[in-house]
């Protein structure tokens, strides 16, 4: 298993890729973290004809936050995000989740940007980009233009990031500080793409949910915000009744496919169980101190 | 594409490649360096049998271009064992050793991915608990063993690791076998779910 | 893997059957259909590049038409082997009046096999429904957006084009 032939280029610089990729366009690839796209090179399942490998692009891997944004490089790679002391307190749900990504050696090379751009429709990140309301930046001969999470996810593998654009930084609102979070999902092996996740973000205010968020993954074509279920949370009281009447309404916001691994309704009922589950670990979180120690380890369900 | 030269450090030597854009690090280093300790099972990502280190990291050299590995600090099977100045036999690294001794190898065709997967996870997490080491080992796959001794090895390994006789002594007790080689030997852990048979004592 | 499924359009139903049978419409409408070149009546030579996104492999083979029953039924054999795979399908076109347009009602029963179905297995069926959506959205353009029986609108510049993918229609955003 060996991948086809392709003209290789090496970019330093943003304006040298995105020159790369105006000129070559569809037959272009950005290699990324290559986690995803060089396996499916290996099986010639894709044989793009230009692989434009931004690993030495400069000026993509950057940390931060500002106006209330966490802001993530398109190259930062999956493991820097999972340690980092900055996304831990700042967006703990994308912390949680990345430790589902994959393999550690997967997240050793595999990057936040990268993990978007595939749209893989089992994947955590783009499940939480969408949950958390987060927004993306490309960029094109044109300049840099804002893609929201919301537009951003159109079908399996496939996104409105044009063939011309390089994606180069994610942001994620930063959760309120007081907020509870949890990522559940369920998966035959440890490292398999989720038949179907969930991650949830519950905002209180007294004894009242100010805010909620809840994000699927596994459960069709792309992420699913699940704004009804949301609705059914807000300015509750928390207890497990509400939590079932929020499940009931994410059942009935998806429609899964079934396949070879699990069937649509074992999905649906996963998906509204794994609900549940969150909702009840976000709460007890919610107002708990974040940091390196918070986060159960995973593969453990609450 | 043409064939380009790449100098590849290994081990902490240098060696010089013509290779196509598209050839991996992994058949390069096979291949072009003649280092065959390094495996390939897959070459989709999912078995590990291909880890190496690369500027300190596990990471997946069937995922990775040759052409892309310039400039990195690369680390392979062979450069686990020492070699002693004076030409005598080989020194196994703890790791190594630990398997050798905790049978944790049959064919040994996954064994190079987890010994470089184990000498990153070690490094970051000293002290793991059996948990962790499962987590930590899960993207390294084995069809002989069924994983219970490469646990142990990694456990014993931690030990032999770590500095003192206190941390050693506890990380034996995470897995709380014996450390004679014996296949199978030891004490398994008793849990509620696996309370394991009585065991009548020696005559 | 069953699929099956319903389309409304907007013209009678004599119009719909002819544009069925009719190779250029087929050419225009089905992804990736790169030759389409008849070899005797109602057979076909394909050959088809389709895929998503990055994925995408090339397969050549043959459709057949048969079981005519104008203007109502028909059913199609295609085969088509490739680099990534081989696929077989049998599927059935049904029209009915309804107002002053056609329902169709279609039903296949597809097999995909090789390297892209034991890789791409969960999204097979959602990729394959996708597809299939694209065909009929663009058969929908020829004659004119549909609308609830009754309400026949005239072609519209809105409705999405063939070649993108089916927009996200899960939850609620």
């Amino acid at each position: 298993m060996k991948p086809a032939a392709f003209e290789y280029h090496a970019p330093r610089t943003i304006e040298e890729a995105v020159g790369l990729l105006a000129e070559h366009g569809d037959d272009a690839k950005v290699l990324a973290g290559g986690q995803s796209l060089v396996p499916l090179m290996n099986m010639r399942l894709a044989r793009p004809r230009v692989i434009v490998d931004i690993n030495r692009t400069r000026g993509l891997a950057g940390l931060g936050e500002a106006r209330g944004m966490l802001r993530i490089g398109s190259m930062v790679r999956q493991r820097a995000a999972e340690r980092s002391v900055l996304v831990a307190s700042r967006c703990p749900l994308l912390r949680e989740a990345l430790g589902w990504v994959g393999h550690p050696q997967i997240r050793n090379r595999g990057t936040i940007g990268g993990s978007i751009a595939h749209a893989d429709p089992a994947a955590e990140i783009p499940a939480v980009l969408a949950a958390l309301g987060g927004e993306v930046t490309v960029r094109g001969r044109r300049g840099p233009r804002t893609i929201s999470a919301a537009e951003l996810f159109v079908t399996y593998l496939t996104t409105a990031i044009d063939a011309r654009e390089l994606l180069t930084e994610v942001r994620v609102p930063v959760m309120p500080r007081a907020a509870g979070w949890s990522w559940m999902e369920i998966a035959r092996r440890h490292g398999d793409f989720a038949l179907a996740g969930v991650g949830v973000m519950l905002a209180m205010r007294g004894k009242v949910i100010a805010d909620a968020r809840i994000g699927l993954t596994g459960v069709g074509p792309i992420p699913v915000r699940a704004a009804a279920a949301e609705r059914v949370l807000v300015k509750q009281h928390p207890s497990d009744a509400l939590w079932q009447r929020a499940a009931e309404a994410v059942r009935a916001a998806i429609e899964p496919e079934g396949d070879l691994h699990a069937s649509a309704d074992y999905r649906r009922h996963v998906a509204g169980v794994l609900t549940v589950r969150a909702l009840r670990e976000a709460h007890a979180r919610a107002g708990a101190p974040r940091g390196r120690a918070g986060g159960r380890p995973r593969g453990e369900a609450a | 594409m043409e064939p380009r030269d790449v100098t590849l450090t290994i081990n902490g030597r240098a060696y010089r490649a013509r290779v196509e854009p598209r050839k991996t690090l992994a058949d390069t280093i096979r291949e072009d360096c003649g280092l065959t300790g390094t495996h390939l099972g897959c070459e989709h990502g999912v078995c590990g049998a291909c880890t190496i280190l690369m500027d300190g990291e596990a990471v997946r050299s069937c995922l990775l271009f040759a052409v892309q590995a310039e400039g990195a600090d690369l680390r392979t099977v062979e450069g686990l064992a020492e070699s002693p100045a004076d030409g005598g036999e080989p020194r196994l690294h703890p790791i190594q050793q630990a398997f050798w001794e905790h049978h944790g190898l049959q064919c040994g065709f996954c064994t190079p991915g987890f010994l470089m997967t184990t000498v990153a996870f070690l490094r970051d997490n000293p002290h793991p608990t059996e948990r962790e080491i499962r987590e930590g080992l899960a993207g390294n796959l084995c069809r002989c063993t069924g994983y219970q001794n490469i646990v142990k090895a990694v456990a014993a390994a931690s030990g032999m690791l770590t500095s003192t006789p206190r941390r050693a002594a506890r990380a034996r007790r995470t897995y709380g076998g014996a450390t004679n080689g014996k296949q199978g030997g030891g004490v398994r852990r008793r849990t509620p779910e696996h309370p394991g048979r009585q065991r009548k004592p020696p005559a | 893997m069953k699929l099956d499924g319903t389309n409304t359009l907007a013209a009678p139903v004599d119009a719909v059957w002819k544009t069925l049978n009719d190779p250029e419409a087929l050419r225009r409408c089905t992804p990736g259909l790169k030759e389409l070149n008849p070899t005797g009546p109602d057979s076909y030579q394909a050959t088809l590049s389709i895929g998503i996104a990055a994925v995408k492999g090339t397969y050549a083979g043959t459709l057949r038409i048969t079981d005519k029953e104008p203007p109502k039924h028909y059913k199609i054999i295609l085969e088509g082997t490739g680099g990534a795979g081989f696929m077989k399908g049998e599927g059935t076109v049904d029209l009915e009046p309804q107002g002053g347009g056609t329902l169709l009602r279609w039903a296949g029963d597809i097999q995909v096999g090789g390297l892209i179905a034991g890789v791409g297995q969960r999204m097979l069926g959602g990729v394959g429904k996708m597809l299939i959506g694209q065909f009929f959205k663009c058969l929908e353009q020829q004659f004119g957006a549909t609308a609830s029986a009754g309400d026949v609108r005239p072609a519209p510049g809105d409705a999405p084009s063939s070649g993108q993918a089916s927009p996200r229609g899960q939850g609620d955003r």
